[in-house]
């Protein structure tokens, strides 16, 4: 077989591999019942979408409050992540074991052992219910993802490039602006799709801290699969997916430094 | 950022903070409290897992406060009620009194308990809802919350009583009482199963076997006695062990939520679902979950009703509106339109005999839905819920015994 007819056959085997998941999910935002032992649904309906997508469900201004979220996230994070990243990648300092430690620590601690602590500060200092609170609270999953790719991408980029662009004249932002963030950018893209994914998923933390007022998608999805509402969980699920697949989408190019990955191997 | 933050924090405290107090609000007139509530928000956190009782919330009852108070009401969709209790208990902890998440909270049993225990309702005044006159407070079954005395710490909203429902495509003739289920199930291996306790809805079966053990219910009412425990205990469990193997899947598993049995069911699994509420029948069928066959039936021997509540949390800033969304509640007009089949089909907490003439004809005028009993057909073998002590304890017991 030609290595392109293989490159083919396994975009089509991931693609596919990805996709069947949520074929049930489609199906059943479409059914009015499905039930064992019909292969297909025997009556179809619009009325999951219709509720979904009608202004008493709340689903579509969910939407926007976890897009505003995981977009505030990322940002701050972008914001925090690109010096630490910097810092741990390309400076030696005393401790900095332990302050990568640290930074790591929320990715393999357990979410549920943070909330409890978290919950009783927020509390005290008003940012429960809010949506900034859930924001900070976001953070703390977020952070090491973003720190951590940066500390990569700094300790490949030569450090020379910034001095020489600063003794030819550069002001400290024109450097930045025209020299590090260029050299930078498809890493900072990759952990900036990672800290929106995150945020994005999140459930226990948003769920805790936004004390049930910061209604983000996941809490609603879990609440109708919770009471066995198959249509509408699956109606919401595919809304959910839209907006990762679309920054996927976006950023794609920026990641691999080149088109569409899947366009390419579908060449003939 | 954070000056952002701290103007958030200031406006949301500021606009918040009126009327938390609700000693001064016992000491108003109805009209005085109506007067602080418009405008307000209410923030009413509530099981959200149906659409149409949703609705009827969005729709219905925020259009009317809208209109009628210019009262915002907030529905917080919620899984589980026992989080909300825990979220209330640290905020008090925490040391929040005055400026709470939560305004109303959809309650009953186990949480309401926790709730009165722990001083976390304001209590003591309900007396001021013009609309607590069609409350029929002499019935035990409203004043008393599984056994727990109400006290004015919360308002009825609905009644409900236990209910099964089969679908008579695959069993014509559902068992007339517990025993009759009892051997319906060894004659039928693999067509029965229950949600394992603590959930809700598989404890309250529990309940029905154990006062079937017990021989009736009358034995069990009033405080928890651990000698009459024992003794119905030992029954209870050799019932339950006995029929296990005849269970789903051997009952080597059960299912852990109503929600897995109502799958069950609707893919013909299991013979036979429950419910605290028959209404839901009607509902799951109108979604298509259920087949158009499917009825439902209660027990000669009685099935367990109670009522379920509103309850405003001590430390709610909004007091005021949601005293006025409570009295909106409970008058005839929204109890009448949430039990139309259409809407909702849940039974009014209300006497309808002390309702204006058009309401008691509307509700007079409501079909129920074909595959949800009459409440009152369910009504004629009733069986009063438990206290709260006994429900642990059976669960406990259900645990060691029979789910190890």
């Amino acid at each position: 077989m030609r290595p392109d007819r293989l490159r083919l056959l396994a975009a089509l085997a991931l693609a596919s591999f990805l996709i069947l998941p949520l074929l049930p999910l489609a199906i059943w935002s479409f059914a009015h019942g499905w039930r064992f032992p019909d292969l297909l649904p025997q009556v179809w309906s619009l009325k999951a979408w219709s509720y979904a997508l009608g202004p008493r469900s709340g689903v579509l201004q969910s939407l926007g409050v976890t897009t505003g979220i995981a977009l505030a996230t990322t940002i701050l994070a972008a914001l925090v992540g690109i010096p630490a990243g910097r810092a741990l990648g390309q400076y030696r300092f005393r401790g900095k074991g332990l302050v990568t430690l640290l930074l790591l620590a929320p990715a393999f601690l357990p979410g549920i052992a943070v909330v409890f602590g978290l919950h009783g500060i927020f509390l005290r200092l008003g940012l429960v219910g809010t949506v900034p609170g859930v924001i900070l609270a976001h953070l703390i999953p977020v952070l090491p993802y973003m720190v951590l790719v940066m500390a990569a991408v700094f300790s490949r980029l030569d450090p020379d490039f910034e001095a020489q662009a600063r003794c030819l004249g550069a002001t400290a932002w024109q450097t930045f602006r025209n020299v590090t963030l260029p050299a930078i950018l498809p890493g900072l893209m990759t952990a900036a799709l990672f800290a929106f994914l995150v945020s994005w998923s999140q459930y226990l933390l948003t769920l805790a801290i936004g004390g049930g007022r910061v209604q983000t998608l996941p809490l609603l999805l879990f609440g109708f699969s919770s009471a066995g509402r198959n249509d509408i969980t699956g109606a919401i699920a595919l809304l959910y997916i839209l907006p990762g697949l679309l920054v996927i989408l976006l950023t794609a190019r920026q990641i691999t430094g080149r088109g569409a990955a899947l366009a390419i191997g579908l060449r003939p | 950022m954070f000056r952002s933050l701290a103007a958030l924090l200031l406006l949301s405290t500021a606009a918040l903070a009126d009327t938390a107090d609700g000693d001064a609000l016992k000491a108003m007139t109805w009209d005085e409290v109506v007067e602080q509530a418009r405008g307000g928000t209410v923030n009413w956190f509530m099981w959200g897992g149906a659409d149409n009782i949703n609705s009827y919330v969005s729709d219905y009852v925020a259009g009317r406060l809208k209109a009628d108070y210019d009262i915002t009401l907030n529905r917080v969709p919620i899984t589980d009620a026992a989080e909300i209790v825990n979220l209330i208990l640290s905020e008090k902890e925490a040391g929040v009194t005055d400026a709470g998440t939560v305004d109303l909270i959809w309650i009953n049993g186990e949480n309401f308990r926790s709730m009165k225990q722990g001083d976390l309702a304001f209590c003591g005044y309900t007396g001021l809802l013009p609309n607590d006159a069609l409350v029929n407070w002499d019935n035990p079954a409203i004043a008393n919350d599984f056994g727990v005395p109400v006290d004015g710490c919360e308002v009825p909203w609905n009644t409900v009583q236990f209910a099964f429902a089969h679908d008579t495509a695959a069993v014509a003739e559902p068992p007339a009482d517990m025993a009759g289920l009892i051997a319906w199930i060894k004659a039928n291996p693999g067509r029965f199963t229950y949600p394992a306790p603590p959930d809700f809805t598989g404890s309250a079966f529990l309940r029905h076997v154990f006062i079937h053990a017990a021989g009736g219910p009358d034995s069990l009412l009033g405080p928890f006695d651990q000698a009459k425990f024992d003794k119905t205990a030992a029954k209870t469990w050799a019932i339950l062990n006995e029929i296990e193997p005849f269970l789903w899947r051997e009952g080597a598993t059960y299912p852990t939520t109503v929600t897995q049995l109502n799958e069950l069911f609707a893919n013909g699994e299991v013979a036979f679902t429950f419910n605290y509420d028959p209404a839901q029948f009607g509902l799951a069928v109108d979604a298509g979950t259920y087949a158009e066959t499917t009825r439902s039936f209660g027990l000669a021997d009685g099935t367990i009703g109670n009522t379920n509540y509103t309850l405003i949390p001590f430390n709610s800033p909004n007091k005021a509106a949601a005293m006025v969304v409570q009295n909106l509640l409970l008058s005839g007009e929204a109890q009448l339109e949430k039990a139309k089949t259409e809407v909702w089909g849940a039974a009014p907490a209300i006497e309808i005999g002390r309702t204006t003439p058009e309401v008691q004809d509307g509700f007079a005028a409501i079909k129920t839905h074909p595959s949800v009993i009459p409440a009152a057909e369910l009504a004629k073998a009733a069986l009063p819920e438990l206290q709260a002590d006994w429900l642990t304890a059976i669960e406990k017991g259900w645990a060691e015994n029979v789910g190890n």
